[in-house]
C-alpha cells in the first residue's frame, strides 16, 4: 500500500519498535481474564494463554461462542483490561500503553458499527484523524481508500443509506484508515451473505500480503481452513492447541478442521474431569457433532 | 471526598486536544444531522417558546375577555328603603343581571356553589353595627372563591356598591355645605414610579430565568444520551473505544459536545425571549395603559453567556453521569429524569416574588446563576454575589467531572456490560466501598 510511510504522529506514541518477518508483533504471555457475575461468582473468561503473531501471517482463533475469543481480542484491543499477564503488541503493553496500543491496530468486530450520520468520506476522515494521521495526509489517505474499496460512487453517501455490502467495505477502509500493522477482526463475516463474506476473506488475505499482521476470530471452520496460516483451538477460556493447520493434522491424524476441533474439545473435556462426550451446541456455529 | 480505587494497575489518563476536538467536531456535525436533537436544541428554543408564550398569553386575555363579557347573575334581598337609586344603578349595569328567585340561604348558597348563581347580596339592617347609620344599610355579599365567574361578580358589585357609596357622601357633603377636600380628609394616591423600560426589565427577569433553566436541560438531554447509550445502542461505543483517543479525551469531547449544545439551547432561548417579548407583551400592558419597553443592559449580556455555559456546564456533567450506566436510549432517558426534574425544582422558588439574590442562595446551585441572570437583566449588579455564583459553580463542575472520570475507569461501566443504575453503582462501589470486585461479565 502506498501509503506504508504514514508517520503516525500521536502525541505520546513511542516509535515503532523495529521489527522484522520473523519477529513476532503480537505477544501474549499468560492471559488471564475473569469477570465478576452475580449469580454464578467470578468467571475466567480467559484462562492463561499464551500466543505469538507475526507479519504477513492470519492467526485465527477458533472457539464456539463463550469460548473466550471476544474477549481475548478485547483485551489485545485495550478495551477490556487483563485481569492478569501481559499481551505486547508492536512492542507496547496493552495495560500500560493503551493509547499506544490502539494507534498500532485496526479492530473491526461485528460489534464496531459506523457513525450512520456521517458520510463514507467523513468517517474515513474522521478514523484517519484520530488515529493519528498528520492532517496534511488525511485527504490523500481518504482518495486512497476510497479508490481501493471502490467507494467513489457512494463516498458522499450518508452511512445509514448504504447498502449492507457498502457498509462492510466502509468499516473495513476505517479499520485499516491509519494503515496500522497489526489488525483484528473478530467474527468479520457473521451477518454477511455469501459473497460479502468471500469478499471478506479476499480482502484478508490482501492484508496478509501487504505485511500486515491479522488475528482473526471465527466459529466457521471453512473460512479457518482456507485462512490462517496458524489456528489456535481456544475452549472455555484455554487454547489447546496452536499449531499450523498442516501441524494439526498430523498431531492428530484427522483431516477435517471440525474433526480436530472436537478432539482438542473432548480432549480438554477429559483432562478437566468433565464427561467427555461433546455437549450439544459445543461445535463452532452451534452445529451438532 | 475520598473515593475507592476502581482497579490497581491502571495508567494515568491524559487529555490530548487535538483528539477532544477532532471528536468534538464529529459529535457536532452528526448530532446536527439528528432532526431530535435539532428540534430540542436548536428549533424549539427558537420558536416554540416564543410562540407557547404567545399562545398562552392570547389564550389568557381571551379567557379574561370572555369573563368580562359575562353578565353576573346576582339575587339581592331586602333592598334598603332609603336608596332606590341603588336599584337603579344595579339595573341600568349591563354587567350585572338581577334574580328574583327568593329562596331559603341554604338553597341560595347551593345555586352559588353549583355555579347556577353567581352571587347574593344581603342588604342588613344598619343597627346590627355601629358601622353604619340608622337608616343606612350594611351589605353581604356571598360567593364562590373557586369559581371565576362568582369572583367576578363580587368584584363587580362590591365596586358597584362602593362607587355609589361614594356618590352619596359627595352629595350629603355638598348638601352639609361640606367640599370634598373636608370630607374626604385626606387623600390616597399610588404613583408606580417604575418606568417603561424598568417594568418591561422586571417581566423579563421574572421570565427568561425561568425558561432559560428549562430549555438548558431539554438542550442537553438528548445529546448526553446520544453521546453515551445512543453510542452503545447504535453499537459505535466499542469502534470509538477501539480508537487511538485516550479515554480521558473522549470523554472530555463529548462532555463538551453535550455542555455546549445546552448552552446553545439556552442562549438562542434567552434571545429568542428577549426579541419576541415586546409583539407578545405589548398588548397585555396596553390594556393597562402602559408601553412594554426594555433595554438590556450591555453587561448583562456577556454575563448572562457565562451563566449559560456554567448552567449547561453542571447540567451536561450531571446527565451524563446518569447516562453512563445507560445500555439503550430509551434506558438513557429514564435514567436522567430524575436529574433532570433535580434541575427544575429550583425553577419553582424563582416565581417568589420577595426571593432576593443574597449569599446563601449564591451558594446554591441553579438557583445562584438564575437569579444573577433575573437581576442583571433588570440592570442591577452585585458582583460580590456574581462572583461567588462563578466560583461555586466552577467547583461544582470540576466536582461532576472528577466523579465522571471515577465512574469510567470502571471497566464494566465503559464497556456498557454493568447491569445496574447510577443509584445501584453508588451503593456498591462508593457508599460500601466494595474494590475486591471483578468487572461484570461481558460477551465472549
Amino acid at each position: 500500500m502506498e501509503s506504508k510511510d504514514l508517520n503516525l504522529a500521536r502525541p505520546d506514541a513511542k516509535p515503532k519498535a523495529a521489527t522484522t518477518p520473523t519477529m513476532p508483533t503480537v505477544v501474549v504471555n499468560n492471559l488471564t481474564k475473569i469477570f465478576y457475575d452475580e449469580s454464578r461468582g467470578a468467571l475466567r473468561a480467559v484462562d492463561g494463554i499464551d500466543f505469538e503473531c507475526h507479519p504477513g501471517r492470519i492467526f485465527g482463533l477458533l472457539g464456539a461462542n463463550g469460548a473466550g475469543k471476544t474477549t481475548t481480542l478485547r483485551m489485545l484491543a485495550t478495551i477490556l483490561k487483563p485481569t492478569s499477564g501481559t499481551a505486547r503488541l508492536m512492542d507496547h503493553d496493552v495495560t500500560s500503553e493503551p493509547d499506544a496500543v490502539r494507534a498500532n491496530l485496526g479492530f473491526s468486530s461485528s460489534t464496531t458499527a459506523l457513525y450512520p450520520r456521517l458520510t463514507a468520506r467523513e468517517t474515513l476522515e474522521f478514523f484517519a484523524r484520530i488515529n493519528g494521521v498528520p492532517e496534511a495526509k488525511v485527504p490523500g489517505r481518504v482518495r486512497q481508500l476510497v479508490d481501493r474499496f471502490g467507494l467513489g460512487d457512494y463516498a458522499d453517501t450518508r452511512v445509514d443509506r448504504l447498502s449492507q455490502g457498502m457498509k462492510q467495505k466502509v468499516s473495513i477502509a476505517r479499520t485499516v484508515a491509519h494503515d496500522p500493522p497489526v489488525l483484528i477482526f473478530d467474527e468479520p463475516t457473521v451477518g454477511l451473505d455469501v459473497l460479502n463474506a468471500l469478499e471478506m476473506q479476499k480482502v484478508l488475505g490482501e492484508f496478509r500480503a501487504e505485511g500486515k499482521t491479522i488475528i482473526f476470530s471465527t466459529h466457521i471452520m471453512s473460512e479457518a481452513e482456507r485462512l490462517c496460516d496458524r489456528i489456535a483451538i481456544i475452549h472455555k477460556g484455554k487454547i489447546h492447541a496452536s499449531e499450523s493447520l498442516a501441524n494439526l493434522r498430523a498431531a492428530t491424524s484427522l483431516h477435517y478442521l471440525e474433526d480436530i476441533f472436537v478432539h482438542y474439545v473432548q480432549h480438554s473435556s477429559v483432562a478437566s474431569g468433565v464427561s467427555p462426550a461433546v455437549e450439544p451446541g459445543i461445535l463452532p456455529g452451534g452445529t451438532s457433532p | 471526598m475520598s473515593l475507592p480505587a476502581p482497579e490497581p494497575g491502571r495508567p494515568q489518563e491524559r487529555i490530548f486536544w487535538r483528539q477532544v476536538w477532532i471528536l468534538y467536531l464529529r459529535e457536532m456535525r452528526a448530532a446536527f444531522r439528528e432532526k431530535t436533537i435539532v428540534l430540542n436544541s436548536i428549533l424549539i428554543p427558537i420558536f416554540l417558546y416564543p410562540f407557547l408564550m404567545w399562545a398562552v398569553f392570547t389564550g389568557f386575555t381571551f379567557v379574561m375577555g370572555q369573563t368580562q363579557g359575562f353578565a353576573s347573575r346576582v339575587l339581592v334581598t331586602d333592598w334598603p328603603a332609603n336608596h332606590p337609586k341603588l336599584r337603579l344603578n344595579f339595573l341600568r349595569d349591563d354587567q350585572i343581571q338581577l334574580l328574583d328567585t327568593p329562596t331559603a340561604p341554604t338553597a341560595i348558597t347551593d345555586k352559588i356553589k353549583r355555579g347556577q348563581l353567581d352571587a347574593w347580596l344581603e342588604f342588613l339592617p344598619a343597627d346590627q353595627t355601629n358601622a353604619a347609620l340608622p337608616g343606612n344599610f350594611q351589605v353581604r355579599i356571598s360567593y364562590d372563591q373557586s369559581k371565576d365567574r362568582s369572583a367576578e361578580a363580587r368584584g363587580r358589585l362590591a365596586d358597584a356598591i362602593d362607587q355609589y357609596r361614594r356618590d352619596w357622601l359627595k352629595r350629603d357633603a355638598r348638601r352639609r355645605g361640606i367640599d370634598e377636600a373636608h370630607w374626604q380628609g385626606l387623600a390616597l394616591s399610588a404613583r408606580n414610579v417604575a418606568s417603561n423600560k424598568e417594568m418591561g426589565a422586571f417581566i423579563m427577569g421574572m421570565l427568561a430565568p425561568v425558561i432559560f433553566v428549562v430549555m438548558v436541560a431539554i438542550g442537553c438531554l438528548n445529546p448526553a444520551v446520544d453521546a453515551t447509550a445512543g453510542e452503545r445502542e447504535r453499537s459505535t461505543w466499542e469502534t470509538l473505544m477501539s480508537t487511538a483517543a485516550s479515554r480521558l479525551s473522549v470523554a472530555t469531547a463529548k462532555y463538551l459536545y453535550v455542555a455546549s449544545l445546552g448552552s446553545l439551547a439556552g442562549i438562542l432561548n434567552l434571545s429568542a425571549v428577549i426579541l419576541t417579548a415586546k409583539p407578545i407583551f405589548g398588548p397585555l400592558f396596553e390594556k393597562a395603559g402602559r408601553t412594554l419597553d426594555y433595554t438590556i443592559p450591555l453587561p448583562a449580556l456577556p454575563l448572562a453567556l457565562v451563566a449559560g455555559l456554567l448552567l449547561a456546564g453542571f447540567v451536561a456533567a450531571g446527565m451524563m453521569i446518569f447516562a453512563a450506566f445507560a445500555r439503550t436510549f430509551k434506558e438513557g432517558q429514564s435514567m436522567i429524569t430524575p436529574f433532570y426534574m433535580l434541575v427544575l425544582v429550583p425553577v419553582i422558588f424563582l416565581q417568589s416574588p420577595g426571593l432576593q439574590f443574597s449569599l446563601p442562595l449564591a451558594l446554591v446551585p441553579i438557583v445562584n446563576l438564575t437569579l444573577m441572570i433575573r437581576e442583571v437583566l433588570t440592570g442591577t449588579f452585585h458582583w460580590a454575589l456574581i462572583a461567588v455564583s462563578f466560583t461555586v459553580s466552577l467547583v461544582l463542575i470540576a466536582l461532576c467531572l472528577r466523579f465522571a472520570a471515577y465512574v469510567l475507569q470502571f471497566e464494566d461501566v465503559l464497556t456498557g456490560s454493568y447491569a445496574g443504575s447510577f443509584t445501584t453503582f453508588l451503593k456498591e462501589r462508593v457508599l460500601r466501598s466494595r474494590t475486591d470486585h471483578f468487572p461484570r461479565a461481558a460477551k465472549g
